[in-house]
């Protein structure tokens, strides 16, 4: 592959990522650092460099426009970013003491019975709100935004906030002990046990994973794997991917956004145990 | 339309400009590059080609050294970029840091104090990642 062709498909590959990513309130390295590694052939570590730069071109590509659509919710992506963080940071430590394998597989489980419950509520636009959670009083976890597709403003305000905060210390936690990203798992926090709005979700996990990877990026960055001629035009196409993702976005109905993200945690479910059980190494 | 709260505008705000600015820096970092014509272009395909081969070529591991490669005349384009890449990896950090002044300065005291803990906990993590 001459040069031009490698940087321009390497362009194409981010733009798809970025897209996909800021629908999706994921990273784009669950995307990425297949197609890099398998297609291209590159290295498996600068891979990962470049995966870093495209989670956090898409966190300021998208979040910068979900802030100013009030899609995005500070209070909220804050208020879990406490957990993930610290669970990164407590599962960094225990790396290497705890047994991987029997997470993967619990974790798993877990995202094997999210499908069936995704998959029953496959069709739900906006929650109806249940009783109101003291704690998201407390905190302010709570909102408004223009549903451009609804055309109306839409009010939500987060339930059952300590299941929520328990499961995003728990993707934190993961996430440091396996050393994966955890976009998929803050959507299916917020939205399975806190009921808000599928937009809403994937809009404040773009938010979110910005600041997660934040941490991890300088390490990737002193060890030589971002790579400029690698990494620049996967940033430069995440960041163009990004504002189409969320110009789509604002067309698009939750419940779309919904059955689009099923297959992202099928595919996570069945990752997980198939590792965790030794299938795949 | 509903328009966003002062805090999530201010922290949109650096993000937006953050990444913008950054996206300028690598932009005009790669088509330096181009216009140089360097031979290098081949060599990073061939580098990135060849798995466990150790440091990637050209790669900026130091501020010291892009520091220094920024500081020649003119300027390396790989290090130009280099540089948007790193403004852009410490934008979301920069967002945080924004959010905890304007949290403070709208008297919400909870949220400043959430916002510090955050990004107290990231720099902790960097500094462990850093002494290894």
């Amino acid at each position: 592959m001459s040069p031009l062709a490698f940087v321009a498909a390497l362009f194409a590959t981010s733009l798809a990522a970025g897209t996909a990513g800021a629908v999706l309130g994921l990273g784009g390295g669950m995307l990425l650092i297949p197609v890099l590694t398998l297609f291209f052939g590159v290295d498996l570590r600068l891979a990962m460099g470049a995966s870093i730069v495209s989670v956090i071109a898409t966190s300021c590509g998208a979040a910068a426009a979900y802030l100013r659509s009030s899609l995005c919710n500070v209070r909220i992506g804050l208020f879990l970013s406490l957990a993930t963080v610290s669970g990164a940071l407590v599962g960094a430590t225990l790396a290497g003491v705890v047994p991987t394998r029997w997470l993967q597989i619990l974790l798993g489980l877990a995202l094997g019975y999210s499908v069936l419950t995704t998959l029953r509520q496959l069709h739900i636009e906006i929650p109806e709100a249940n009783d109101t959670d003291p704690l998201a009083l407390r905190f302010g976890l709570e909102g408004t935004y223009y549903d451009a597709f609804l055309d109306r403003e839409v009010k939500y305000r987060a339930e059952r906030v300590r299941a929520g905060f328990g499961a995003m210390f728990g993707a934190g936690l993961l996430s440091g002990l396996l050393g994966i990203g955890s976009g998929a798992f803050k959507v299916l926090a917020m939205d399975h046990f806190m009921r808000l709005p599928m937009k809403v979700s994937t809009a404040t996990s773009n938010f979110m994973i910005g600041i997660t990877s934040a941490a991890t990026a300088g390490v990737y960055f002193g060890r030589g794997d971002i790579h400029a001629m690698l990494a620049a035009p996967v940033a430069v196409g995440v960041l163009a991917g990004a504002a189409v993702g969320t110009r789509l976005v604002a067309r698009l109905r939750n419940s779309t956004v919904r059955k689009a993200f099923l297959p992202v945690l099928i595919y996570l479910a069945a990752s997980m145990l198939l590792h965790g059980t030794g299938v795949l190494r | 339309m509903r328009t966003s709260l002062p805090v999530e505008r201010v922290v949109g705000r650096v993000l937006l400009w953050g990444g913008l600015a950054s996206l300028m820096l690598i932009l005009i970092g790669l088509i330096g590059y181009v216009i140089e014509g360097s031979p290098r272009v081949q060599e990073v395909v061939r580098s990135a080609h060849a798995p466990g081969r150790g440091p990637a070529l050209d790669a900026y591991t130091t501020l010291a050294q892009l520091r220094h490669a920024l500081a020649r005349h003119p300027p390396d384009a790989l290090a130009v970029a280099a540089l948007g890449l790193m403004c852009l990896l410490a934008t979301p950090l920069a967002g945080v840091a924004v959010a905890i002044a304007a949290f403070w300065r709208h008297g919400d005291n909870t949220y400043a104090a959430i916002a510090t803990a955050i990004l107290a906990m990231l720099l902790v993590s960097v500094a462990l990642a850093a002494t290894g």
